[in-house]
């Protein structure tokens, strides 16, 4: 899958690549509006990662350009700038999602995968992983074909792992994820390991391998 | 305290009065004796009697006319007192209550009205400089923590990456990965930090213009639902009384952000095994929690006025709950009665 990442901060852009390049994610850069459109212009993406501020060009009329190129590409906006103004504009005018900077990178790739899965696989939305089948409608998850019992947070969780896989991941991109704009607020993050555990339990006394790995104490790994 | 020129009148009064008074006694010795005078002329000859009846007309008639011009005297200085201060001091009441309507954040300039007096004329202008001195000054800080939280962004954004990469090298340590731990949770911090210091400058701005009518009711309910799990986890006992379909008008995103920080205040802020009270009336929304001694009033709305090593806040939360407050004209307080504290919004 190819993934554009047009950004104009070297160094941003570079840990960008490094994280999401693996056997699934092909990834390319473009620094300037010019360098993008022109890119854009040639090849399909399955997902844009797209910077607003930038050398020689507004962000959203790049987004303007590809939508009306009528392309299917998935745009996602990563922005300095967290206004609602913008945030709106950019949705509105077709991006798929918004982040604000600074972001976890295991929050970005949940967010591309998510775009992506989205965008390919239509109304089948149904993520298989050897014995693990998560059906994203209907928010279950079967092991062996039998139904796991998962609360809101595990399931959501689990999706994340997933997303990240064979990524290590801190407790404190998992706390801010999974709650959102209330994290901000709160100073302990020990919630988080309860849900791991949690769900790590449920999905083993299914009769799941252990994919899930804790390292280093408080880091976490989904590994296949 | 009395108006400026009533205490030069009171003086003028006074000074009036003792000459007046003083002036009794010599207009006496002087008419007798020109009273002798003329009699010793006329050779005329006044029984004892009768001059002592004459020296007793002469004080009547002196003292009273002396009187009757002191009141003349009086009342022509207030009436003129009266005219001169509505007249004369026009232009400085008239300045006065423009800078009294002054406010800074609401950005619009004072226009003095022309006067021909000089002083006034130099007092307004001297106001008028120092007034846009003001404003510019204001403006300029409003944009340099504008700018400066927006350019701290993008290089907050390169750590956060940077640390989430290191995460991923194969050759890592647990005391790395542990201090990787913790230049995160520093850097949340940092950011939460220049999040809130935006969206205050953003309030300040003026920004968050639009207002509609919210169910107040609703989205209290939606908040405490959020946080009940967090107050759960520090086993605190979640009180809610709270009045069906209150309503205010304000910009939903605001109070919103008000409601979570009184909330997130209260869960963060009470030691385990307390208890947190919600109330919500028709116009007044409490939110109660347990606590050992009162904060500092003085400290509390002020920026960073409660952060210490032991409040791992960012320091801004209750600053934007009264800057908040303050845009809609809401009345906040704080309170501390019966190891309770207690803030409150009126609205």
């Amino acid at each position: 899958m190819k993934i554009l990442v047009i950004e104009d901060e070297t160094a941003l852009a570079q840990s960008i690549v490094a994280y999401l390049s693996d056997e699934n994610y092909l990834c390319e850069r473009a620094a300037t509006a010019r360098e993008a459109i022109d890119k854009i212009d040639v090849y399909d993406y399955d997902c844009i990662v797209l910077d607003l501020m930038l050398p020689g060009g507004d962000g959203l009329s790049i987004l303007q350009e590809i939508k009306a190129q009528n392309k299917q590409d998935g745009v996602i906006i990563i922005s300095a700038k967290n206004s609602l103004e913008d945030k709106i504009k950019g949705l509105q005018i077709g991006a798929d999602d918004y982040l604000t900077k600074p972001f976890h990178l295991s929050e970005l790739a949940a967010r591309i995968y998510s775009i992506i899965r989205r965008k390919q696989f239509g109304n089948v939305n149904i993520i298989e992983q050897y014995e693990l089948k998560i059906d994203l409608l209907a928010k279950t998850v079967l092991v062996h074909e039998r139904p796991v019992s998962l609360t809101r947070k595990e399931f959501d969780l689990l999706l994340y792992f997933i997303s990240n896989k064979n990524k290590v991941i801190s407790k404190n991109a998992l706390a801010e994820h999974l709650s959102g704009e209330v994290a901000d607020m709160l100073d302990n993050y020990d919630f988080v390991y309860v849900h791991i555990k949690n769900l790590k339990k449920k999905l083993l006394e299914a009769g799941s391998n252990n994919y899930l790995k804790t390292l280093y104490g408080t880091g976490y790994k989904w590994e296949i | 305290m009395s108006k400026l020129l009533n205490r030069s009148l009171k003086r003028f009064l006074v000074y009036a009065g003792i000459i007046l008074a003083g002036s009794i006694p010599v207009y006496y010795l002087t008419m007798s004796r020109l009273w002798q005078y003329e009699l010793d002329e006329h050779n005329v000859i006044v029984t004892p009697e009768a001059g002592r009846e004459d020296s007793y007309l002469i004080i009547v008639a002196v003292t009273s006319l002396t009187a009757l011009f002191f009141i003349l005297l009086m009342g022509g200085f207030i009436l003129l007192n009266r005219r001169i201060s509505r007249r004369l001091w026009q232009p400085f009441y008239r300045s006065l209550e423009q800078i009294r309507l002054f406010d800074l954040g609401a950005q619009q300039k004072v226009v003095f009205e022309p006067t021909d007096v000089d002083e006034f004329a130099a007092l307004n202008q001297s106001l008028d400089k120092l007034i846009a001195g003001n404003i510019a000054a204001y403006n300029q800080q409003q944009e340099f923590a504008d700018n400066a939280s927006h350019e701290l962004q993008t290089p907050l954004a390169i750590i956060q990456s940077k640390l989430d990469l290191l995460l991923q090298s194969k050759s890592l340590t647990n005391e790395q990965f542990t201090i990787i731990e913790e230049a995160n949770k520093a850097l949340a911090r940092v950011t939460r930090i220049n999040k809130n210091l935006l969206l205050l400058t953003k309030i300040e701005n003026s920004q968050f213009m639009e207002k509609e009518a919210i169910c107040l009711t609703e989205l209290l309910e939606q908040a405490i639902a959020v946080f009940t799990s967090f107050s759960e986890d520090k086993q605190l006992a979640l009180q809610t009384h709270i009045a069906p379909g209150v309503q205010v008008e304000g910009n939903k995103i605001l109070v919103e952000i008000m409601l979570n920080n009184l909330i997130t205040n209260a869960i963060r802020h009470t030691a385990a095994g307390g208890t947190i009270d919600i109330h919500l009336t028709a116009n007044n929304l409490s939110v109660s929690n347990t606590g050992a001694t009162p904060l500092q009033q003085e400290q509390l709305f002020k920026r960073f006025g409660a952060t210490s090593a032991h409040t791992p806040g960012t320091g801004l939360g209750l600053a934007l709950v009264k800057q908040i407050g303050h845009r809609y004209g809401w009345h906040i307080t704080y309170a501390f009665k019966d190891h309770l504290h207690t803030f409150s919004i009126g609205f």
